[in-house]
């Protein structure tokens, strides 16, 4: 089955994709830095089990995996594939992870918080993304009373979730606009609106592919949909600001445009060795390419999938044995010259 | 005034870093900033949020200034987690901490967030609680079970309407949104009016 970031996306934005997560506690323990080993298993046992009918609420089919049952390889790549976060994966005591089918719906157990829903979605759409999470959230709270406190909403285990306990995120696809020297400043001045920009993938202050998450800063005393509409606003307008300058460089210098554009698939296309670093930019170069329309797809087709196909731990998974740094390089350009998608000249 | 990082371009961008407790200010041009914060907002990000670091350097501030070091000791009596413990990870250990730390970190949870009441979504099953379902099943047949949809969708009650409302109201006016506070009120205003024909209200 097609996971969600293998689908293709809205042609002509550069919004990749969308995310919700919603933080709950079970008001029957305390927040799991405080729960004995014992107390943890217990909480992921029962959370588990009552939650087996989940995937009757949407059609959806599920699995529940133990953390401490995964190996250290399929953490990662579930990292990359963003199913869970780095803090999750490195939970000691036990936890759990309910994941669907295609990766779009993820619940964490006994992470930092007892409960974690996760939507991903390709696209600009939040709230959509938001009325799934909100859907199983009240199946979650037929079956568990959540820690709910007039003031303060429901109660998580960092004060910065408290209240909705959401967290909404859109990813954006910004190569020119992160190259201006006013980058910055302009991240700084969104955060006034209440969002925080950051890069997606990257190490050491460096952003691989160009790829970055707004999200809300604040979780307490607005509503869910008047958050989600603080992030869509910035997505939105990020996604303008980036447009008009791919507009601009096509039209001032249309020739090194379309060039770099193609020499970029054309490397993508025909290399037997590529890097992460290099394999990630020449990859939001053919986006860009994609969604301006100097590149014609033959079909719908996700750039943003083969940027997460690209990581090391989902190429590793693939690899039947294991595989060192010049190996892996040549893996990943065979898997993107068996998988880039045809061009019509 | 000339960026401190590479000390040629003129200094564009300021940020203001709060680090244990420890507020720096920064200056830089915009090509180094640009460095600087992306960078950070990514290391930030692994630790859950970079206001858990701000709200925990907040506290760490006024702990050195004016001498709350004494408060060090309170602890929750359900977890057993101290002020201390909290300052330094921004964590709470259990849902009772919110209301033992309120009257210590109540302002600067309003200061971080720029509010001090939810008035977003409500369990539903607020009031009793649920049984659990499959107890005693363990995860073995997971996904193996249907079940059908309890439903129940409990109505807030208008009293809690009213507070809600009233929360919104007051984050308009900050806002100036005068638009939306008149609407609000409105809003309150009939609600108000049911209250009275239910005659739930004194
Ligand atoms: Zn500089
Ligand atoms: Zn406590």
């Amino acid at each position: 089955m097609a996971k969600w970031y293998e689908m293709p996306g809205e042609p002509a934005s550069n919004v990749i994709y969308s995310r919700i997560r919603l933080a709950r506690n079970w008001r029957d323990y305390p927040f799991p830095e405080k729960m004995t080993a014992e107390q943890c298993k217990e909480l992921v046992d029962r959370l588990g089990a009552g939650l087996r009918g989940i995937g009757a609420l949407d059609g959806t089919k599920y699995r529940f995996a133990w953390l401490d049952g995964m190996a250290e390889l399929e953490k990662t790549a579930l990292i990359e594939r963003r199913a869970i976060n780095r803090s999750f994966s490195k939970k000691k005591e036990a936890a759990g992870l309910i994941l669907s089918e295609d990766e779009r719906v993820s619940i964490a157990l006994n992470g930092d918080d007892h409960i974690r829903i996760q939507i991903m979605e390709k696209g600009l759409n939040p709230l959509s993304c938001y009325e799934r999470a909100d859907a199983l959230d009240d199946y979650i709270s037929d079956r568990f009373a959540y820690s709910f406190d007039e003031k303060y909403g429901y109660l998580t285990a960092f004060p910065t979730n408290v209240g909705t306990g959401l967290r909404a995120s859109v990813i954006v696809h910004l190569p020119f606009l992160s190259r201006r020297k006013n980058f910055p400043s302009l991240v700084a001045d969104m955060g006034r609106f209440g969002t925080l920009i950051r890069g997606v993938y990257g190490e050491g202050g460096e952003n691989f592919g160009s790829l970055y998450q707004v999200s809300n800063q604040k979780t307490l005393g607005q509503t869910e949909q008047e958050i989600i509409e603080i992030v869509k606003k910035t997505a939105v307008e990020l996604d303008n600001q980036e447009r008009r300058l791919q507009k601009e460089a096509q039209e001032a210098r249309p020739l090194a445009h379309a060039d770099e554009v193609y020499k970029s698939y054309g490397i993508l296309k025909y290399a037997r060795r590529l890097t992460r670093k290099d394999a990630m930019e020449f990859l939001s170069h053919v986006m860009t390419g994609v969604v301006n329309g100097i590149l014609k797809t033959d079909g719908a087709c996700s750039i943003y999938g083969l940027m997460v196909g690209i990581q090391p731990a989902n190429l590793l998974s693939m690899a039947e044995k294991p595989l060192n740094k010049e190996e892996l390089d040549a893996a990943r350009a065979d898997f993107l010259r068996a998988r880039l998608p045809k061009i019509r000249q | 005034m000339l960026c401190e990082h590479c000390k040629t371009r003129e200094a564009t961008v300021k940020y203001v870093e709060v680090i244990n407790g420890v507020k720096t200010e920064h200056n830089l041009c915009s090509h180094c900033a640009r460095s600087v914060d992306i960078g950070q907002y990514s290391a930030l990000f692994e630790g859950e949020f970079p206001l858990g670091r701000l709200l925990a350097g907040l506290l760490g501030m006024q702990n050195a200034e004016s001498g709350t070091a004494r408060y060090d000791s309170v602890a929750c009596p359900n977890c057993h987690t101290t002020y201390k413990e909290f300052v330094q990870n921004s964590r709470f250990g259990c849902p009772d901490c919110y209301s033992v730390f309120d009257p210590l970190i109540g302002e600067n949870i309003k200061k971080l967030q720029g509010s001090e009441r939810h008035v977003g979504k409500r369990p539903k099953n607020l009031q009793g609680q649920a049984d659990e379902v499959g107890k005693g099943h363990g995860t073995a047949g997971f996904g193996s079970e249907a079940e059908n949809e309890a439903e129940g969708f409990q109505k807030l009650d208008a009293k809690e309407r009213v507070l809600i409302l009233q929360a919104r109201l007051k984050e308009a006016l900050r806002r100036e949104d005068y638009e939306q506070a008149a609407a609000l009120r409105d809003e309150m205003r009939g609600l108000k009016e049911e209250i009275k024909q239910d005659g739930e209200m004194v």
